[in-house]
């Protein structure tokens, strides 16, 4: 009894990642370093990243592409290219094929998308035989959002893949965001399903899904975590709204998680936040075997390196937090 | 307060005007005989529409004293039920009650565009149980009415039965949405209905109760059943009133709860301008007394 209490407080002193800068410390300088299997390689922007995410000692590049090129762009970048492993490959297809194959047979532990389109990168991660997708699962995005104005992380979800998810879809993409936020040490997020009103109306298919799976929540079916919706952006993240508008919601403006009902709602409010409100963020697939990390090029450089920061921490199995 | 047994509703009449009771077709040897138990026990005053005859004959079988009874004589038995509906909506009764006629006729009536008992409301039936096992009175609905109600008719259902149960004193019931499981299943309708109407009462949008749903009819009515699953309920163990998915299942309890249980059970029709006692062949003079007294209780 005494060592499993003792185990208990050694779990609880484990630290919340609270911030971006914070993910990034906490991945820096570990003893065993993640490999990171890049697709297609040839990329300023790929490469800026990875460079970065090498030179702060988080992970060990290997880089499949154009050698030529990948050695030519890094050069101009001022990048040591001493400290890549670069493969050349002839063909982006055969260069996706490659690096699938060597993150699932765990010669590599993460994979990145580099300058090869997004489709037929994907494909190769959904292949049925040789791809990554765990057996049956959603494949989904999360991100990890950190805004100054907002009193902790928001994680977000779905950002780039489901456009119109449905209830299964959906509680795929809480249990991800619920599964990532652990990661940083939230075991109990408070999870807001999003709407334009927190009333419930059996014309609109979200709030009928967000009832069910906020029913589902409360029975066990979607576990560790406090769920309610529909809520609007400021019955989620603002607890002035809440107290105004009196509405008894368990979420109360202190949300850890948004869960959007479509793709074109959640994509223009991260954009937003980038924009408008200084936000940064860190974000990957979900519903793979191993982090791959895709991101989009209009990211910023320091988002860009979150987001590989973001596939080292979910990668390493063993942290709690 | 907390009833415990369908008698104590007879507390709920203290000091409150005696109610008008209209029963058409009034020459039925078991409605005539619960109505002048009602009327001798002070519950209600009465109303028989029907062939004078024939209830005087019945009436003297039985030794019924019909001294305080008024009865309007209408040797056409068709007539009656229009009549009595027409002495609700013109006020001149509180409760209506049918007789020896059948109810799709009586419903018509009840449901005329012109001079009915229309609300706007859906009407929904309520079954309250006194049953030995359960530490209070549980109503359950929608038994004998809504074949297949959907999730605005389990609304509507609800909304009535509140009312109805507000009316016996228990100010905020406790709801259970029944189905087979406790989880919600995508492939169970009643299952996701009772999310969204847990939801709806979260909101606001379903007023004055506490809804709980899905719950497997022995987490609503046992709080030891509902912790040995893991369920964190308001209303399981403590129910008030069991929505039934629909009328095979809420039938079948209904009549298990009668020959199983012998529980002791007073149903009425909600939803109209007045509460409508409507047994059933099968029921037992004393089911008839006791729904005379329950819509006693609830009429306006």
């Amino acid at each position: 009894m005494t060592v499993y209490y003792w185990q208990q407080l050694q779990q609880n002193k484990c630290t919340m990642i609270t911030s971006l800068d914070q993910l990034a410390e906490k991945v820096k300088n570990k003893k065993h370093k993640l490999k990171l299997a890049v697709t297609w390689a040839q990329d300023e922007n790929t490469l800026g990243a990875v460079g970065k995410a090498v030179e702060e000692n988080m992970v060990e590049a290997y880089l499949y592409g154009d050698s030529t090129l990948i050695e030519k762009i890094s050069r101009k970048l001022g990048i040591d290219i001493d400290q890549f492993n670069i493969y050349h490959i002839d063909n982006e297809t055969e260069a996706a094929k490659e690096t699938v194959r060597l993150v699932k047979s765990g010669e590599a532990d993460i994979l990145m998308k580099g300058l090869i389109g997004t489709d037929k990168f994907l494909k190769s991660v959904l292949d049925k035989e040789n791809g990554l997708m765990k057996p049956k699962a959603v494949l989904s995005y999360v991100c990890a959002i950190d805004v100054p104005d907002y009193h902790k992380l928001l994680f977000v979800t779905d950002t780039a893949v489901l456009p119109f998810p449905d209830l299964e879809q959906k509680v795929a993409m809480a249990e991800y965001a619920i599964a990532m936020a652990a990661k940083f040490g939230i075991s109990k997020p408070k999870v807001a399903l999003i709407g334009a009103s927190e009333k419930m109306s059996k014309h609109f298919q979200n709030a009928i899904d967000y009832a069910i799976m906020c029913k589902m929540a409360e029975r066990g079916q979607i576990s560790s975590c406090i769920m309610d919706g529909p809520l609007d952006i400021f019955l989620a993240c603002n607890k002035k709204s809440v107290e105004i508008k009196g509405v008894d919601t368990p979420v109360g403006g202190d949300a850890d998680i948004l869960l959007f009902p479509s793709l074109e709602a959640c994509n223009p409010f991260y954009k937003g936040l980038m924009l408008f409100a200084k936000g940064e963020l860190a974000g990957m697939l979900m519903g793979t075997k191993v982090p791959v990390v895709l991101m989009s090029r209009s990211e910023s450089e320091k988002s860009k390196f979150f987001c590989i920061a973001l596939s080292c921490l979910m990668a390493d199995e063993k942290s709690h937090c | 307060m907390v009833l415990k047994k369908l008698s104590e509703i007879k507390k709920l009449l203290d000091n409150k005007p005696v109610k008008r009771l209209v029963l058409g077709a009034a020459h039925d040897l078991q409605s005539l005989g619960a109505v002048i138990k009602a009327s001798n026990d002070n519950i209600i005053s009465p109303v028989l529409i029907g062939d004078e005859k024939e209830i005087r004959k019945i009436a003297s079988e039985k030794n019924y004293n019909l001294e305080n009874v008024q009865i309007i004589h209408e040797p056409v038995i068709e007539k009656t039920s229009e009549m009595a509906v027409k002495m609700v909506s013109n006020n001149e009764a509180d409760v209506l009650m049918k007789g020896n006629v059948g109810t799709s006729v009586l419903l018509s009536h009840v449901l005329n565009k012109e001079w009915g008992l229309r609300t706007g409301n859906l009407l929904s039936h309520i079954a309250v149980f006194e049953v030995e096992t359960y530490h209070k009175l549980i109503a359950v609905t929608d038994v004998a009415m809504n074949i297949s109600p959907n999730l605005k008719d389990k609304i509507s259902i609800v909304n009535n039965s509140v009312s109805c149960l507000n009316m016996l004193g228990v100010d905020v019931p406790k709801i259970a949405v029944l189905g087979a499981v406790e989880m919600v299943n995508e492939s169970m309708q009643a299952t996701l209905d009772a999310a969204l109407l847990s939801k709806m009462n979260q909101r606001d949008q379903i007023k004055n109760c506490i809804i709980d749903g899905p719950l497997a009819f022995d987490n609503a009515i046992s709080l030891e059943s509902a912790v040995h699953k893991g369920i964190r309920s308001e209303v399981a163990g403590d129910t008030d009133l069991l929505l039934m998915p629909d009328i095979e299942v809420g039938n079948v309890l209904y009549k298990s709860l009668v020959f199983f249980a012998r529980a002791k059970v007073a149903s009425v029709i909600l939803g109209a301008a007045a509460p409508i006692v409507l047994t059933s062949r099968s029921d037992s003079e004393q089911a008839r007394y006791d729904s005379i007294l329950l819509a006693a209780a609830t009429a306006k």
